[in-house]
């Protein structure tokens, strides 16, 4: 019930969108009334959506035939922004797709034209200067973070790679317990040589 | 559930004459019928919302297809049937009661959904369609109010086209024992207060309660499916079986 619940939820979003986007309902008409199916391997699971020229319909758990259905790992996915990667996808067996193509083509290319232009949208709500400054701080946040994660992906690497010369490899490691536990059979040796010796 | 071989049947907990039934039904939905939707949310915590979409992923309905939405109320399913199916297609709302008819008549067309519905004034029982016409049939919360639910089921196997499918979607029994002792509590103490202050109307709604105990459980309805004639019948729980979606095809 949650899935369903999320999936209502992603429906009311896309349709929200295609209300301030008029130009995902036209790169989508001509491929209206037509299921695109998408079995996300990693969860077992199928969704489909559905573009019905007036709205979208998402449903979870789909088991219906689908016009186009695709199957791929959650990591895949955001590869299928770019509609011309598909065939390479394909071919590298990280993505399987029964049915059409296109429909599949359509659905990738529209959603990757999309230019969504937020502080026209944010200014219905509360004028012009706060939306412009809100999406503005946005974009200097996401710019931020972006930079912040690149920075530390690479000092981590750095790190890493520092460690990897400073640590030993396990080979060496096992040649050190070897010669410890040499150097310790022959310290009780001489132990017991030394205490025949005092005994004597 | 008991259909008594005297002409008398259940209605709620209580037997009445056979004849009865569909009067006294039509009175609790002529009564409830204006608030139908705001108490559905209430009741449910706007739960029956995803039951249905269940409902609509299952039916498979495709452009051009012909649907019935029997006992379709106030037009929930059939408002997602209408744009499936396309301006080639077909929906049909169906329901014995005039009042819920006018209710799901205007909701549709404020919502602009007017090219693609046809609403008729029908008993489940005996439909009035030719045989083999129509590509789906949904019934949601609706045959436990059906006086002779065999029948139903058989008069809605004739009219589907071979290949189609018949969904319902109906309350059912929960195996839970923690979760049916809640549901008791919740359905004949609150349900029936909620009932009164929103729809000033408790009877109506302890007669929903009592409904739901007298319908067929999911195993039950199961068979009576399959002896109407329905193939591959299925069913899935929701909520825990509190919600049974039951499915059956005619080949």
């Amino acid at each position: 019930m949650l899935t369903t619940l999320a999936c209502a939820a992603i429906e009311n979003a896309l349709n929200l969108l295609l209300d301030k986007e008029p130009s995902l309902k036209l790169a989508l008409d001509q491929v209206k009334h037509q299921t695109f199916a998408v079995e996300i391997r990693d969860w077992h699971t199928t969704y489909a959506l559905t573009f019905t020229g007036r709205q979208f319909m998402l449903f979870n758990n789909y088991q219906e035939q689908a016009e186009c259905k695709i199957s791929a790992h959650l990591e895949t996915l955001p590869e299928l922004k770019d509609p011309s990667v598909m065939t390479q996808l394909i071919r590298q067996d990280k993505l399987d797709l029964e049915g059409d193509l296109h429909l599949a083509q359509a659905y990738s290319g529209a959603f990757a034209k999309l230019d969504i232009d937020w502080a026209e949208h944010l200014s219905a709500y509360i004028g012009d200067a706060p939306a412009q400054l809100i999406v503005e701080k946005g974009q200097q946040t996401k710019a931020c973070l972006s930079h912040s994660a690149t920075t530390f992906v690479g000092t981590f690497t750095q790190l890493m790679q520092d460690e990897l010369k400073v640590a030993i490899h396990p080979l060496e490691l096992q040649q050190f317990k070897q010669h410890t536990r040499a150097i310790k059979q022959h310290a009780a040796q001489l132990e017991q040589r030394i205490e025949q010796l005092l005994n004597r | 559930m008991k259909e008594s071989q005297h002409n008398t049947t259940d209605f709620g907990y209580k037997t009445v004459d056979r004849e009865a039934k569909a009067s006294m039904v039509a009175d609790v939905f002529h009564s409830v019928a204006a608030k139908y939707d705001i108490m559905n949310d209430l009741m449910s915590f706007g739960i029956h919302r995803l039951w249905k979409r269940q409902a609509i992923a299952c039916a498979g309905v495709r452009k051009g297809h012909r649907v019935l939405d029997l006992a379709g109320g106030t037009g929930d399913l059939t408002a997602k049937f209408s744009q499936l199916v396309g301006d080639t297609g077909q929906v049909i709302l169906g329901d014995i009661n005039n009042s819920m008819l006018k209710v799901g008549r205007d909701k549709l067309r404020d919502l602009g959904l007017v090219s693609n519905i046809e609403y008729v004034q029908m008993n489940a029982e005996a439909l009035p369609f030719p045989d083999n016409s129509v590509d789906v049939i949904t019934i949601a919360f609706g045959l436990r109010n059906v006086t002779d639910k065999d029948a139903a089921l058989r008069s809605m196997y004739r009219i589907l086209k071979p290949g189609g499918r018949l969904l319902v979607l109906e309350f059912s029994k929960t195996d839970n024992e923690a979760l049916s002792k809640l549901y008791d509590f919740y359905s004949f103490n609150i349900l029936p207060n909620m009932g009164k202050l929103v729809a000033n109307d408790s009877e109506s709604y302890r007669y929903l309660a009592e409904s739901i105990r007298m319908h067929p459980d999911q195993e039950t309805l199961k068979g009576m499916m399959e002896n109407a004639g329905f193939e591959q019948a299925t069913y899935q729980n929701m909520t825990g079986g509190i919600v049974a979606l039951h499915r059956g095809f005619k080949y």
